[in-house]
């Protein structure tokens, strides 16, 4: 196993170059110009020349690449053309948010989506399976902003409960950084409930329709030993990877919900940088976002020998 | 089942607590505290005013920087920081006298050696500025605290140029800072203004806040437009950025935030319904839409052309989807804007309600135009402009034009704007923007009123105007600067530099809790009380 996670490991560091390279050049063919954002309408070409210039933008794009990969090999991920902060100083301020949202909403999502998975399953056909099954459904469609801004309307214009947006730090204290991530965690944690327990039950169904369940019920199991100790563990393995999937895709995918609920995350980052053409920014969210994401896989993959005993690496 | 009263009223506690628990957490996180204001602005992205042009940066500057001169409510030029001013007999030596009591945030006096540096590095990049320094013969310290300005022959704006709040304004840096090139921007927001910049709670794109200065020492006459005594009356500003206009507006209605700056036109009628909250009108002249052509292409090279543009434009339909409240909305005829004192009435008989259309298109046939590609930039997250545009695309291909938005971010329309190619190879045709119409009323430095070949998008180019234009800066009396900018306009609309489209005037919005706030283009933070 030691030398399949030392291989992954190297495959991330390739995944992570070549998203670096591919960003890189995408950007600078991409139309819009740092330096004539940062001069503003009135800027004048002797102006925008002397940024350009102060910003290394003039030099040739193959000088660009390899005066930005010996700094990102070094561990500088450069500074941002607009704040003149290092990059990695940005991404870790706003990296909190990010992850405490992402965390949440995951362990929200998976609690009650596969509880209502397992609920779906175990009662499939009836009440509770079709409604459970409509709220999936619902929860699929119904776009993240709309929900965001029902939930705004309801518990914080109208009732004042919980605040409208904003993010406080856990250093805080729980409390306030509890009560900002709970509409958040609902907008983006429905979707994501909802996709959970449609796998849980589909999973779960199929495994309940096998022989050895079968047997098991022919040799009087109980309703619970049949489900938790023989059904939810060899349909263990699609929803572990649907869970897997689904964080790494709600990483990179929190910036609606950043935006409507003000939540100063990387995903806002990232969005503000490329509307600046912010490049060190977008260059290393991007690359270290690609880096999460096969490293997010891998634990995944390894979570598999939990589960099923015949893996094995 | 039977529930018993002790029952009832344990389910009931619990209940009760449950529901309250958030409001009890919120009210620990948020403490009512009427010496903070928050306010939601677009957050500054360069922090040397005097490289970042956007008017963030210039509001950024007027918090924590000090200027030598500032407009009254009239705009006129008082002063600031100077404390004695004199001129020569001859009009060429300006002699100037800084007040006591000027200290930077870092705790340094402020000197005029830092007066000097900054009115270099401006002058290296603003247009004002270059006059001046063209104009200039020697710009020197005397001592601590004097500075003179000799000049090679009389400049009579020069006080007004010193006090502009046209971008960037002259604002006064620390020596050090000051003595780096215009280009080499200053990361250190130390200055000696009334607020201080607090580096540690800044949170680049999302938040930042300033402190109130308590060393700061106020004029004695009262607060005036950007001039007086900028008395400061709370303790912390924060401007947040909040990119959703509806959730900006829900935090407003929550009370979580206190001031908004740009509200949406959509939501006016979602304010006004709220007994809570207020929409004021802090720059009563708002900002003047103005379409630019590229007189250096096809077809916009040809007068004819523009004319047949000026002709075709019909304001109230333009300012109907680019300041859908009638309320806020104008027609603008004057180059020099509707609120400026030289707006005038000269050569404006083009003026036709509803436009032109069939004029336009004879016009354009008289211009020889043979279908060539007319590229409009279209900035789509940029609303005003992008449905400006849109329809501007519409009433040209109704006319016969072959019109084509070039869709792009803001970000891709000014690179674009730059290039003064064909729009083969990757030039344009026409752009929408805007500038304030305060800014009309002084043709040194509006971007709009250049007509050298050489200044803003569009590069409009006539001698004879231009002529005029350099004898702005020698005309002393009002009298006189109305004749000429009669003159002036009715040389514009001959050739056609730009074509207006409208002025928008764009409330802030506010809770009533906020007052005092000061009614002038730009958002100055001193005067302000919260109740």
């Amino acid at each position: 196993m030691a030398i399949y996670i030392l291989r992954r490991m190297i495959s991330t560091i390739a995944v992570m170059a070549m998203v670096g390279i591919f960003v890189f050049l995408l950007l600078r063919l991409a139309p819009g110009d740092p330096a004539t954002i940062i001069a503003g309408t009135k800027g004048t070409p002797e102006m925008i020349a002397a940024i350009r210039e102060q910003l290394g933008l003039d030099q040739p794009l193959p000088v660009q690449f390899v005066r930005w990969a010996l700094s990102v090999l070094g561990g500088d991920f450069g500074v941002s053309m607009f704040f003149g902060r290092p990059v990695l100083e940005l991404i870790s301020q706003r990296l909190e948010a990010t992850i405490s949202l992402s965390i949440l909403t995951m362990a929200v999502s998976v609690t009650i989506g596969v509880s209502f998975g397992i609920l779906a399953a175990w009662r499939a056909g009836g009440l509770v399976d079709r409604i459970l099954t409509a709220f999936a459904t619902l929860g699929f469609s119904v776009p993240v902003f709309v929900v965001g801004f029902f939930l705004i309307y309801f518990f914080a214009i109208r009732t004042r409960w919980l605040p409208v947006q904003g993010y406080e730090p856990i250093e805080h204290g729980i409390g306030p950084w509890l009560v900002h991530l709970i509409l958040p965690t609902v907008t983006l944690g429905i979707p994501y409930i909802a996709f959970i327990a449609r796998v849980a039950r589909a999973s779960l169904l199929e495994v309940l329709l096998e022989d050895y369940m079968r047997t098991a019920l022919a040799k009087g199991a109980s309703s619970y030993s049949m489900l938790f100790h023989h059904a939810l563990k060899n349909a263990g393995v699609p929803i572990l990877t649907v869970i897997g999937i689904s964080f790494a895709y709600l990483i990179g995918g929190v910036v609606i919900t950043e935006t409507v609920f003000n939540i100063p995350g990387v995903g806002r980052l990232v969005v503000d940088a490329i509307n600046n053409r912010d490049y060190p920014i977008i260059q290393g969210v991007l690359i270290l976002t690609s880096g999460l994401y096969v490293l997010i896989n891998l634990a995944v993959d390894l979570s598999y020998t939990l589960v099923d005993p015949r893996i094995r690496y | 089942m039977t529930i018993s009263r002790r029952d009832f009223i344990r389910v009931g506690m619990a209940v009760g607590t449950a529901v309250s628990i958030p409001s009890i957490l919120r009210a620990q996180t948020s403490p009512a505290d009427s010496r903070t204001v928050r306010m939601v602005m677009y957050p500054p992205t360069v922090f040397d005013p005097i490289v970042g042009t956007d008017d963030v940066s210039q509001n950024h500057g007027l918090a924590i920087y000090d200027t030598l001169f500032a407009l009254d409510s009239k705009f006129m030029p008082q002063p600031q920081m100077v404390g004695k001013w004199g001129v020569s007999d001859d009009k060429k030596t300006y002699t100037f006298e800084l007040r006591d009591g000027l200290g930077w945030h870092d705790g340094g006096p402020v000197t005029a050696a830092d007066c000097v540096a900054s009115i270099r590095r401006w002058g290296q990049v603003a247009s004002g500025g270059q006059l001046l320094m063209e104009r200039a013969r020697d710009i020197s310290r005397k001592d601590d605290k004097t500075f003179t300005i000799s000049l090679k022959e009389p400049l009579g704006v020069l006080i007004d140029l010193l006090a502009k709040v046209s971008v960037p304004s002259l604002f006064i840096m620390r020596e050090k800072d000051a003595t780096r090139p215009a280009a080499d921007r200053v990361t250190a927001s130390i200055g000696s203004g009334p607020f201080k910049f607090n580096e540690a709670l800044a949170k680049p794109g999302a938040s930042f806040t300033y402190d109130r200065n308590e060393q700061y020492v106020p004029r004695g006459e009262l607060s005036d437009g950007l001039a007086g005594g900028k008395l400061v009356k709370v303790d912390r500003v924060t401007w947040i950025n909040i990119a959703d206009q509806q959730t900006a507006i829900a935090a407003l209605q929550a009370g979580e935030v206190d001031f908004l700056s740009t509200p949406s036109a959509d939501f006016y009628s979602v304010i006004e319904s709220d007994p809570n909250l207020a929409l004021q009108v802090l720059d009563k002249g708002g900002q003047d839409m103005c379409l630019r052509m590229n007189f250096l292409q096809k077809p916009f090279d040809n007068v004819k052309a523009r004319q047949a543009m000026l002709h075709l434009i019909d304001q109230e339909a333009f300012l109907r989807v680019m300041a859908p409240d009638p309320k806020y909305a104008y027609t603008v005829t004057s180059i020099f804007g509707n609120g400026t004192p030289y707006s005038n009435d000269e050569n404006t008989g083009w003026f036709k309600r509803g436009g032109d259309p069939e004029r336009a298109k004879q016009l354009f046939k008289e211009a020889g135009y043979a279908g060539e590609k007319v590229v409009i930039l279209d900035p789509t997250d940029w609303r005003a402009v992008n449905d400006a545009s849109q329809l501007l695309a519409a009433e040209l291909r109704k006319i016969g034009v072959n019109a084509e938005l070039a869709s792009s971010d803001w970000g891709g329309v000014l690179e674009r704007q730059a290039n003064k190619g064909p729009v083969e190879n990757g030039g344009w045709s026409i752009c929408i923007t805007s500038d304030f119409d305060f800014t009309q009323g002084d043709p040194v430095t509006a971007v709009f009123l250049d007509a050298s070949g050489e200044g803003f998008a569009g590069w409009p180019k006539n001698a004879e105007y231009e002529a005029l234009r350099a004898r702005w800066a020698d005309v002393e009396t009002l009298e006189e600067r109305k004749a000429l900018a009669r003159k002036m306009q009715g040389i514009w609309w001959d050739f056609i530099g730009d074509i207006r489209l409208g002025q928008a005037v764009l409330p802030i919005a506010r809770r009533k809790t906020l007052t005092n706030l000061i009614e002038m283009p730009r958002i100055a933070m001193w005067n302000m009380q919260k109740a």
